[in-house]
């Protein structure tokens, strides 16, 4: 849901980085914290486990700058990646206005990502959205370790609907900022379209 | 616009920020937030220093955790949920199935006080957020909105204004 505040000028919009457990979707948002400046982001709040296994979500709330006199306000989210906490995935994903699917490229993570991808597909609908309509990019994560799959057999796999897909380390940081400005690029063209 | 999306214009911001003013002193609250669900604030009356958008964040989520706990022990909804502490107390209140009030209150106010009042206040705002979300059903947006008609080239510069153009990940072709 974005909400667009004419007395603030301001527009805000969810964006909610889904994926398997260990995949990267808390260091994508913690990458994006480090490097951006205290003016343009809040405080990151990180609802985790004592082993840092993020237990409801990570939050943080991103300026990416002005558009017509609006400022633009992307609220990042991420889900709980582990199996059971499915209850809390549905939760996080009301009024999403752009996805993100952060992918492991190891090999031995394949299924955990084709479950997840589905899981994200039947709680989008739950939601009344559908994975093809909804602002969406594809970051296949972990590029820098042994024993990942190659691009194009997990772009076979993953890819639903020629979303903007990119390989990305993201403790490195690479790959995080193309992937966050693909689905940004999606919901504001979105957002003009049903303007 | 999108069904689901939210504009707010003036004329709604000033009544709604009227009615959460009036909720505030008249339970002599720290602060008074309307969220909506998704965990966008709308508006809000007490001290700027807090961290407002980290605190609705929070709220949306509560509410959101305490409907699946009602719904997992056969309860349509927990309409209130309440939290009480040494020296500050919040309250969470839906006011429609989309929106919430947070109240954050000190000691010494009685929670029924606090109750009664957001009660009055969730029945005065109701009445304005119906009255937007049908507004925008019927198409009576703002000519205003035309504004957010960007082009390509304002969407590339506000996301290349941000950082480096790109950190080095590779693309991969569709």
């Amino acid at each position: 849901m974005t909400f667009i505040n004419y007395v603030a000028r301001e527009i805000n919009c969810k964006i909610v980085y889904y994926g398997p457990g260990l995949g990267g979707k808390t260091t994508n948002l913690q990458y994006v914290y480090d490097i951006t400046n205290a003016d343009n982001k809040g405080k990151m709040i990180s609802l985790a486990t004592e082993t840092e296994r993020t237990l409801f979500f990570d939050f943080l709330p991103l300026d990416l700058g002005e558009i017509r006199g609006f400022k633009t306000r992307f609220h990042l989210y991420t889900v709980p990646g582990q199996v059971f906490y499915d209850a809390s995935r549905k939760l996080i994903l009301k009024g999403v206005d752009g996805v993100v699917f952060v992918a492991d490229s190891q090999a031995e993570r394949v299924d955990a990502n084709i479950e997840s991808l589905q899981n994200l597909k039947d709680n989008l609908k739950e939601q009344g959205f559908d994975l093809a309509k909804i602002p969406y990019a594809l970051q296949l994560n972990k590029r820098d370790l042994p024993e990942v799959m190659s691009v194009p057999e997990l772009t076979k796999l993953l890819q639903v609907k020629g979303e903007p897909t990119f390989e990305a380390v993201a403790p490195r940081g690479v790959g995080v900022l193309d992937t966050l400005k693909a689905v940004a690029r999606q919901v504001l063209v979105e957002l003009r379209r049903s303007a | 616009m999108n069904s689901g999306d939210l504009v707010l214009h003036d004329s709604e911001l000033s009544r709604l920020k009227s009615i959460l003013g009036k909720t505030q002193r008249a339970v002599t609250a720290e602060l008074v937030l309307l969220i909506e669900r998704s965990g966008q604030m709308l508006c809000s009356e007490g001290p700027a220093e807090v961290d407002l958008t980290a605190l609705a964040s929070l709220a949306a989520a509560n509410i959101a955790a305490t409907d699946g706990l009602a719904r997992i022990v056969g309860e349509g909804e927990f309409s209130v949920v309440s939290h009480q502490g040494k020296n500050r107390n919040i309250l969470i209140t839906a006011v429609t199935s989309r929106f919430c009030l947070v109240v954050v209150y000190g000691g010494a106010t009685a929670a029924g006080v606090v109750r009664l009042r957001v009660k009055h206040a969730a029945a005065y705002m109701e009445q304005i957020l119906r009255h937007l979300a049908r507004g925008l059903r019927n198409g009576s947006e703002d000519a205003g909105e035309r504004t957010l008609d960007f082009t390509d080239d304002e969407i590339d510069r506000l996301l290349e204004s941000r950082s480096s153009d790109s950190d080095g990940g590779k693309g991969v072709p569709s």
